[in-house]
């Protein structure tokens, strides 16, 4: 019985050591060597993202003729993929950069939940609370209305290839509404398809 | 004679200077230049006032290539101007064939750009 317990102890702090040895590695964005991985990952987001920017500003659909920064809202972008993805990886990227761009104002007062700052709505119910300088609080009738909005939604596609090989599709579908027309003035499609083992999960 | 030789000097170097680009298209392996070569180099800016760049090349080789870049933007200032485009892109070019990068500058501001070229 006694062995039994020091073979025991030794075995636990044994598994203990080699976890606390176990190497773990920084990525690298900027020179990530790792191995690609059949589920969606960082650098499949900046990739869609990167060619949807490219896309965007080399299409008129941002000019604005009276040389103005239009107001955009973001809508709903569908999560149809097998994987728990917040399509805000691929969404901020966006923002970003069309924000930098000077080409638009990303609005948060109106857009789909995740998009929306309750802020804009509880700071204007200030002004029934005297406990505030009035003339701080923003007025009703201030905020701009979105003239354009973009929506989307990111799909994937198994297909099966033999009994040990896997190939699944992802698909990154963006559209850019003109919100007084209702005509999609932009709309872009990126393809990502990877092939590796049926037993690796993309989900 | 001393005045005159000094003033051809400043010319030179002036000139030099005018012609010194900030823009410029970089291999950053040397073994890339056996198998690619860059056969022009397009700029101009579009009445949006964005920079566009367009890079030709043609694959020497007979095999399909694939390859990355990424472009560095920078403002008149020379300051890096921080974009998604920073990021590494792949590119591919067909055997014995002629291939194309075509990229817009995320901004206004950006005005000088370093485009590297790196093998995937």
């Amino acid at each position: 019985m006694k062995k039994l317990h020091i073979l025991l102890s030794a075995t636990t702090i044994s598994l203990l050591l080699l976890s606390g040895c176990a190497k773990v590695q920084k990525i690298d964005p900027n020179h990530d060597t790792g191995e690609q991985v059949m589920g969606l990952d960082y650098r499949d987001f900046n990739e869609a993202a990167s060619k949807a920017v490219q896309s965007m500003l080399k299409s008129p659909a941002l000019d604005n003729k009276e040389n103005k920064r239009y107001v955009l809202a973001i809508s709903d972008v569908k999560n149809d993929t097998m994987q728990h993805i917040d399509t805000d990886q691929l969404i901020k990227k966006i923002r970003i950069e069309l924000l930098n761009s000077g080409k638009v104002f990303v609005t948060t007062a109106v857009g789909s939940n995740g998009n929306v700052d309750s802020m804009n709505a509880q700071t204007r119910e200030l002004s029934k609370n005297k406990n505030f300088k009035q003339s701080s609080v923003a007025k009703k009738g201030t905020l701009i209305a979105p003239d354009m909005s973009l929506s989307g939604k990111i799909l994937q596609k198994n297909v099966g290839m033999n009994d040990d090989k896997q190939q699944v599709e992802y698909y990154f579908m963006l559209t850019l509404t003109d919100i007084k027309t209702g005509f999609a003035v932009w709309e872009g499609e990126t393809f990502i398809g990877k092939r590796g083992s049926s037993k690796s999960v993309a989900w | 004679m001393k005045k005159t030789t000094l003033i051809i000097i400043s010319f030179i170097v002036l000139l030099f200077a005018a012609c010194a680009s900030k823009s410029y298209v970089k291999f950053v392996d040397n073994s890339i230049k056996k198998q690619i070569e860059i056969t022009d180099v397009k700029k101009r800016v579009k009445s949006n006032g964005f920079t566009q760049i367009q890079v030709d090349g043609i694959n020497k080789t007979g095999k399909y290539l694939l390859f990355k870049y990424r472009v560095v933007w920078e403002d008149k200032d020379g300051f890096e101007i921080k974009s998604i485009s920073s990021n590494w892109s792949d590119f591919s070019a067909y055997k014995n064939a002629n291939f194309r990068i075509n990229i817009i500058s995320p901004s206004r501001k950006a005005v000088d750009y370093q485009l590297y070229i790196n093998k995937d």
